[in-house]
């Protein structure tokens, strides 16, 4: 996104502007300010960007739903940064110092998805100030979600393809994230979401590719695996992981920075550290995030004294969809074959060991063949109503007479026996 | 002969007093009316933030310069 001249960023377009609703209104009803000829006379009282309180100037007859969810909604509360650094840190002034220099900026206003560009990114009205009604992509979404999202799903990283959905289907972003992903839900904070995987799985691949969803189509990878790998296991690509970022203030210049240490290109996929009934996926890719135990020193001493309470290796959902990808070509690929795509212990440093015990993959998956697989006995339905969710509490010994898993079962533990046996209808 | 100017002079009071009590629907029954001023407000013309910020060479004028910060991050945000 080329950066816009100062004039750019405030030239209102009369013609495309003032027969729209917005246009309606006159400037100083929501920007204030003074009518006066002279530039410094007029700006006096100057509200720049006044759906900083939408309550104000948004709600009323207008967007008052939209308004009564937003201040809830994860683009203003940044409510994700916060839940990440309270598990590592839990609350200390330093850190809300530190969030305040260098998080703070990423907050979004209405105006700053629907008029202009977002501040962080330089600012300037979109279309002489009309209100768009989708956010243009690039100048909203991927200028702030750039470095990841957006280089994936353009396909912006060197040799790796963009998004099918993008390069075939030129979808952009609100094609999947609707309205009610943005302004979220919430109307208070007890509700409000915690960070974005947190509740829901929104948006959902199946809720368009219904014929993937499990026992929804013939393919057989999507009977085995579709409540055991999330869909981006098979169907994404290389995604960009970072490492080692650090904070400061400059002395120079006064101004907040960071320097991280590493960015690269991985695919591996680990456990899933965040399992629940809305994402019951053993398996997801994972991404490395820059954290680091030391990360906010500039702004004092063992800050994140719980470092290992989250894991660093995080369940990823990397914009880069593709219907053939490496790992689905074969059963091979991964049963018993390529250890290169999955987090190993190996593959994880020392220091950050302890942090990603949940998500680190212990035992490759043995070779099976499809038809091992299908042909694999049910669980009875009654075992629904079992208390304890262990199966090799009863299968591994027999207790109860329930059959005893052969020894080669050994390796899969309890975390995906429900992979190959299926429950009952 | 005489009463002609007068008969036409009564049927155009007629006409016109007719299109003075024609009442004229808004599109959109509920929409509050805009305020008076706020429509007045609304052309370059009669509003001196518009009669600025629609002009190019004005804002050029009058932009603060820009003073480019040296980059001090480093590596991927």
């Amino acid at each position: 996104m080329a950066p816009l001249e100062p004039w750019e960023k405030v030239l209102v377009d009369a013609g495309k502007f003032l027969p729209t609703d917005h246009g309606q209104i006159a400037c100083m009803e929501c920007h204030n300010g003074v009518q006066a000829s002279e530039k410094e006379a007029a700006h006096v009282g100057l509200i720049a960007s006044p759906s900083s309180e939408p309550e104000k100037y948004c709600g009323g007859e207008c967007h008052s739903e939209q308004v009564a969810t937003y201040p809830f909604a994860l683009h203003s509360t940044q409510q994700g940064y916060w839940t990440a650094l309270e598990a590592r840190g839990g609350s200390h002034p330093a850190l809300d110092e530190m969030f305040g220099n260098h998080c703070a900026t990423c907050h979004t206003t209405c105006g700053e998805c629907h008029v202009s560009q977002p501040k962080n990114v330089g600012g300037g009205l979109f279309t002489g100030h009309v209100f768009e009604t989708t956010p243009p992509m690039t100048r909203s979404c991927t200028a702030c979600h750039g470095s990841r999202v957006g280089n994936e799903f353009l396909g912006k990283n060197e040799g790796i393809p963009g998004d099918v959905h993008f390069r075939e289907a030129r979808m952009n972003c609100v094609k999947c994230h609707e309205g009610e992903d943005m302004h979220g839900t919430a109307t208070d904070a007890m509700t409000a979401e915690v960070n974005r995987f947190a509740g829901t799985e929104s948006p959902k691949c199946v809720d368009c590719h219904e014929e993937a969803a499990p026992n929804g189509d013939n393919n057989p990878m999507h009977q085995v695996h579709g409540d055991t790998l999330s869909c981006q296991v098979c169907h994404s690509v290389t995604y960009t992981s970072c490492d080692g970022c650090h904070v400061a203030v400059s002395e120079t210049s006064g101004n907040p920075f960071f320097e991280t240490d590493a960015t690269y290109q991985t695919f591996l996929i680990g456990r899933n550290p965040i399992q629940s009934e809305e994402r019951p996926y053993a398996f997801v890719p994972v991404r490395h995030t820059p954290v680091t135990a030391d990360a906010y020193e500039y702004y004092g001493e063992n800050l994140l004294p719980n470092f290992n309470a989250a894991p660093t290796w995080v369940y990823s959902t990397p914009h880069n969809i593709q219907k053939n990808t490496a790992q689905n070509i074969s059963c091979e690929t991964c049963h018993n074959g390529d250890a290169s795509i999955f987090l190993t212990a190996d593959k994880v440093r020392p220091e950050e060991m302890e942090a990603n015990l949940s998500v680190i993959v212990e035992s490759l998956p043995p070779m099976l063949t499809l038809e091992q697989t299908l042909n694999a006995p049910t669980t009875p339905a009654s075992h629904l109503e079992h208390a304890s969710n262990s199966c090799t509490a009863c299968h591994t010994k027999g207790i109860r007479n329930a059959p005893v898993s052969p020894e080669d079962h050994v390796i899969y533990k309890d975390r995906n026996c429900s992979g190959c046996h299926k429950l009952q209808k | 002969m005489k009463l002609k100017p007068i008969g036409l002079l009564i049927a155009g009071a007629c006409l016109i007093a007719a299109c003075a009590t024609v009442k004229v629907e808004s599109p959109t029954g509920t929409e509050p009316p805009l305020a008076t001023e706020a429509v007045l407000a609304s052309t370059p013309e009669a509003d001196k933030c518009l009669a600025c910020h629609t002009d190019k060479q004005r804002l050029i004028d009058t932009a603060k310069p820009v003073e480019l910060a040296e980059a001090e991050s480093k590596g991927v945000g």
